[in-house]
């Protein structure tokens, strides 16, 4: 394993992370490492990885910070998850349910028969017209 | 006889049982082709073969793998374009 060793620099060449180069961190296995840079730290098959002529120097079981480091030294990009900024909680409030104001009966009715009469002349004068 | 407008093959034909059994024949859209790879040509894995209608409703991580060039290139060619760019710059 002389082409993956640690501080090997890589291209990435499946998954999402795929075309972005990445340092290996740690041999986990004949063949998986463990990578970081400008992808997910992750775990990683050898299948999925490009060796490039470049290597990094890596202090042993490097942290995404001192990566980052070195990354931002060599002005590669680096991979940051933001954490999602969780809004304070809101204290709920009882909401009041407020009786919907009801129309008397007899004002409806009143209103109804204003707009009958006020229909029925109008259509009256055009029967008489045709 | 059915309708001129069924008579062409624009729609496709799907045989329906009736309660009464009777065969019915409903006419229903086709399917639009299966994307395909733009090096390859094989037919592209993750992306759903719907009309536009139902393609709409989606969210754009269902509808094309969330990889570099996903929905135009399979993984297999851009796995060589990658590596074949790799080695030709060093």
């Amino acid at each position: 394993m002389i082409l993956f060793s640690v501080g090997r620099l890589c291209l990435k060449l499946a998954g999402r992370d795929a075309g972005r180069k990445c340092v290996v961190v740690e041999i986990l296995d004949d063949s998986f490492v463990l990578v970081d840079g400008d992808v997910r730290r992750k775990k990683v098959n050898l299948k999925h990885l490009e060796p490039l002529a470049q290597t990094l120097e890596l202090p042993n079981n490097a942290s995404h910070e001192e990566v980052k480091k070195v990354f931002e030294k060599m002005q590669l990009p680096v991979w940051d998850t933001k954490k999602k900024a969780t809004p304070a909680r809101q204290k709920k409030v009882k909401k009041v349910h407020e009786a919907p104001a009801v129309e008397p009966k007899e004002a409806k009715k009143a209103a109804k028969k204003s707009k009958k009469e006020a229909a029925e002349p109008s259509a009256l004068a055009e029967e008489k017209d045709n | 006889m059915v309708r001129g407008m069924y008579r062409s093959r624009t729609l496709r034909r799907v045989k329906v049982k009736a309660p009464g059994g009777k065969v019915h024949i409903h006419y229903r859209q086709r399917k639009p082709q299966a994307a395909k790879c733009a090096y390859c040509l094989k037919p592209l894995a993750g992306v759903p073969r719907e009309n536009a209608k139902v393609m709409q409703s989606l969210a754009k991580t269902k509808k094309r793998p969330q990889r570099m060039y996903g929905g135009k290139l399979c993984g297999n060619c851009l796995k060589g374009m990658l590596q074949r760019k790799a080695r030709d710059e060093q």
